[in-house]
């Protein structure tokens, strides 16, 4: 079975992540980054299923939308044990929604599939900063494929893929046959720490550096202009204030109610 | 290539080993040290992943790496407050001699079980009266047809009950001129005529230290490592990959010290603002901070040295690094206590223990004063004091 894994390239949520003065676009150039913590789900899923039919040939291609750092995305991937990367990278893609990402997933995709077709996109369940959880479904749509969106238990025989789907109130299996665009939860599998054979057999693994003009999309349908939305103004979260301390007195359970209360939380 | 900065994958390493490292944390280790418990499980998991083999050679399925790779990994480990002290000995000792001097057929049998973690083996060279002065060692190995007797006594060795075998450092006497030459043994733990049993330590630590004594073990002919009366130059091989880990070790102690510090002193408010903005607290973690990365960069240095194959350079900055490390980590714990007031000695903040961890390194594997005769000796050519 082969697989295309479509990873983000996040700033590091325990940074200090910023926007940008002049677009109001993520910095992500500034600021360190890494792989997207939910898309390594999306990686060990993969893996898992590509170890799991022993004996076939399946590939595991990461592929990722971003600019020259989010190679590192890749990295990470490919030392996690993925076969192959795929990066899309172009000055125009910047600022980029999640309609032109999906867009520029999907192209890179269908050439992916001109050398060998595939059977499964898996994605992570959202990005750690646009948060959105969309671009799985524009993805398969674009593709023309089914979607089943946030699996947080996986299963494959032959061509039919069985996924679990953890509600709030119910909980479904669901099954589907490749070609599918899967999207994976947190709650899916346990995402593998690179081994030191991976970290240095990543080195040798090939790599794919594709151009806006390879994917034969024109600049005029990706980037800041191009977007649905835009982003009037954004403010730095407000410096957290001080916590309230309670000393007990003999009347902490009460004080404590008293300000839970106060707060309106009970 | 940069020759100050680490390559992609030692970097990728580094965090790959932080990160499984941060599930387990200062926490597990006290609780597991205090129990009298080991931290096998963590021993495994680095295992499994290829961490305790990166300096074993890929035909033996390990990494195909070096001792600075093997030596990144010990730092983070102690870096993330959950040190494993086998690591200086079964790893970057045994794994390195019986790589560079073994049979093939020792090879075979220790080297993957060096690769996956499986495998651990002591190393003794220490004596009651053969500390600091390893030419009085006294255990010795006599023929007996093929096989071996060794009799002596070894004392401070590390981790004897977790592991399969010893190494153990001892003399061969010279048949035709009856002088004594050095030799490695590889000891099975359970030998018959093998006697071992615990030192009292206050030192908190999943480790514990031991008394050997060999009452004429006989080993077979291939328990003896590499060439007889190639000794010397075998031991060499092993005690600068020691003396790199034992550097690492402490520097990983002393960013996790300073670490706890810097991000108590932020917090922390005595009169109306964080007690970090006193210079007099603010300066000594500054100072420490550049006194780690200073040894930092000489254990780097001595790891780069040794894995070029420059024996001879390495083992001065290995000496070097060694001494740095450890009086940069003894400083940063008693800094970092400093700055937690009456928090700094109690358990909950897990410094006060590293007073006594961070200390052995000024002793062990090789004591401060050693170092600095070395120093005076072969780097400053002043007169022979050992
Ligand atoms: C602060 C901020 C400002 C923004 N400003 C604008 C704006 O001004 N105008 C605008 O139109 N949009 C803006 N965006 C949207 C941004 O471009 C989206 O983050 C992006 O298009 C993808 O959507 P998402 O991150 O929500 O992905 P999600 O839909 O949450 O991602 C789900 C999965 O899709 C895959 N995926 C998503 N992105 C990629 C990628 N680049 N490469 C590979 N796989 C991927 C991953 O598998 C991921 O787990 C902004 C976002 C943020 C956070
Ligand atoms: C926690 C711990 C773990 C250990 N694990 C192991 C192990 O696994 N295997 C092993 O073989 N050993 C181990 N050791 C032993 C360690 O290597 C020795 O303690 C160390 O080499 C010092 O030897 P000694 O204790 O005999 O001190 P001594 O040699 O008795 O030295 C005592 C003091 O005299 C000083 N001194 C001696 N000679 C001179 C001189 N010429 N000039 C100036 N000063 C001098 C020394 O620096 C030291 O301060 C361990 C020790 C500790 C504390």
């Amino acid at each position: 079975m082969n697989i295309v894994v479509c990873v983000k390239y996040v700033p590091d949520a325990t940074g200090d992540r910023r926007f940008n003065d002049a677009d109001h676009t993520v910095d992500r150039v500034g600021v360190d980054g890494l792989l997207s913590e939910l898309d390594e789900y999306a990686v060990e899923e993969a893996l898992k299923i590509v170890e799991a039919s022993d004996g076939s040939e399946g590939e595991v291609t990461v592929l990722t939308v971003g600019p020259e750092q989010a190679a590192d995305a890749i990295r990470k991937s490919l030392q996690m044990g993925a076969h192959k990367g795929v990066h899309v990278l172009d000055d125009a893609i910047h600022g980029s929604d999640a309609a032109a990402t999906s867009l520029l997933l999907a192209e890179a995709i269908k050439k992916v599939g001109a050398e060998s077709a595939w059977d499964l996109v898996i994605c992570g369940m959202a990005s750690t900063d646009g948060s959105m959880s969309v671009v799985p479904a524009m993805l398969a749509e674009r593709l023309g494929v089914a979607q089943v969106t946030f699996g947080s238990e996986i299963s494959v025989t032959g061509d039919m893929v069985s996924i679990r789907r953890d509600g709030d109130t119910a909980t479904e299996t669901v099954e589907a046959s490749t070609p599918l665009v899967l999207s994976v939860t947190d709650q899916s599998n346990e995402p593998r720490y690179p081994s030191f054979k991976g970290i240095m057999a990543a080195k040798k693994k090939p790599v794919e550096t594709w151009s806006l003009a390879d994917l034969g999309v024109p600049a005029e349908q990706v980037g800041l202009a191009a977007a649905w939305t835009k982003v009037d103004a954004s403010a730095a979260r407000p410096p957290r204030e001080a916590g309230t301390i309670v000393t007990d007195e003999g009347d902490g359970a009460a004080r404590l109610v008293e300000f839970l209360a106060g707060q309106k939380f009970i | 290539m940069n020759p100050y900065a680490e390559s992609a994958e030692r970097v990728a390493l580094r965090k790959a080993v932080a990160d499984l490292a941060a599930g387990y944390g200062r926490g597990y280790f006290s609780e597991r040290a205090r129990a009298g418990e080991k931290t096998t499980d963590l021993w495994a998991d680095m295992g499994k992943h290829g961490y305790l083999g990166v300096a074993v050679p890929e035909e033996y399925g390990g990494g195909g790496g070096g001792i600075g790779d093997l030596a990144a990994v010990c730092e983070e480990l102690a870096t993330a407050g959950c040190p494993l002290l086998l690591m200086v000995v079964s790893p970057a000792i045994c794994a390195t001699v019986i790589a560079r001097f073994g049979t093939d057929e020792q090879k075979q049998r220790w080297l993957p079980g060096f690769a996956d973690g499986t495998r651990t083996m002591a190393f003794s060279i220490t004596e009651p009266d053969a500390g600091s002065n390893a030419h009085k060692i006294t255990t010795t190995g006599r023929r007996d047809g093929d096989d071996w007797l060794l009799t002596g006594r070894k004392t401070y060795i590390s981790g004897v009950d977790e592991a399969e075998s010893v190494l153990v450092v001892a003399r061969t006497e010279d048949a035709r001129t009856g002088r004594l030459q050095p030799a490695l043994f590889v000891v099975p733990t359970d030998a018959p005529g093998f006697e071992w049993k615990p030192i009292a330590m206050d030192l908190l630590s999943p480790e514990r230290q031991f008394t050997l004594f060999f009452d004429d073990v006989r080993l077979p002919a291939n328990a003896l490592v590499g060439a007889e009366g190639a000794g010397i130059a075998q031991l060499f091989a092993g005690l600068n990959p020691e003396r790199i880990m034992a550097a690492s070790f402490s520097t990983g102690l002393g960013r996790f010290a300073l670490r706890r510090a810097t991000e108590y002193v932020k917090t922390r408010e005595v009169f109306g603002a964080p007690i970090g903005s006193h210079q007099a607290l603010a300066h000594p973690l500054a100072q420490s901070h550049i006194e780690i990365e200073l040894a930092r960069l000489m254990t780097q240095r001595a790891a780069a040295l040794y894995d070029a194959g420059d024996d001879a350079a390495a083992g001065e900055a290995a000496n070097m690094a060694k001494y740095a490390a450890a009086e940069a980590a003894c400083t940063v714990v008693d800094r970092a206590i400093q700055a937690h007031g009456g928090n700094g000695l109690a358990s909950e903040y897990g410094l006060a223990s590293l007073l006594a961890a961070t200390r052995a390194g000024r002793i062990a594997p090789v004591s401060r004063e050693m170092v600095l005769n070395f120093v005076a000796m072969h780097s400053l050519g002043l007169p022979k004091s050992y």
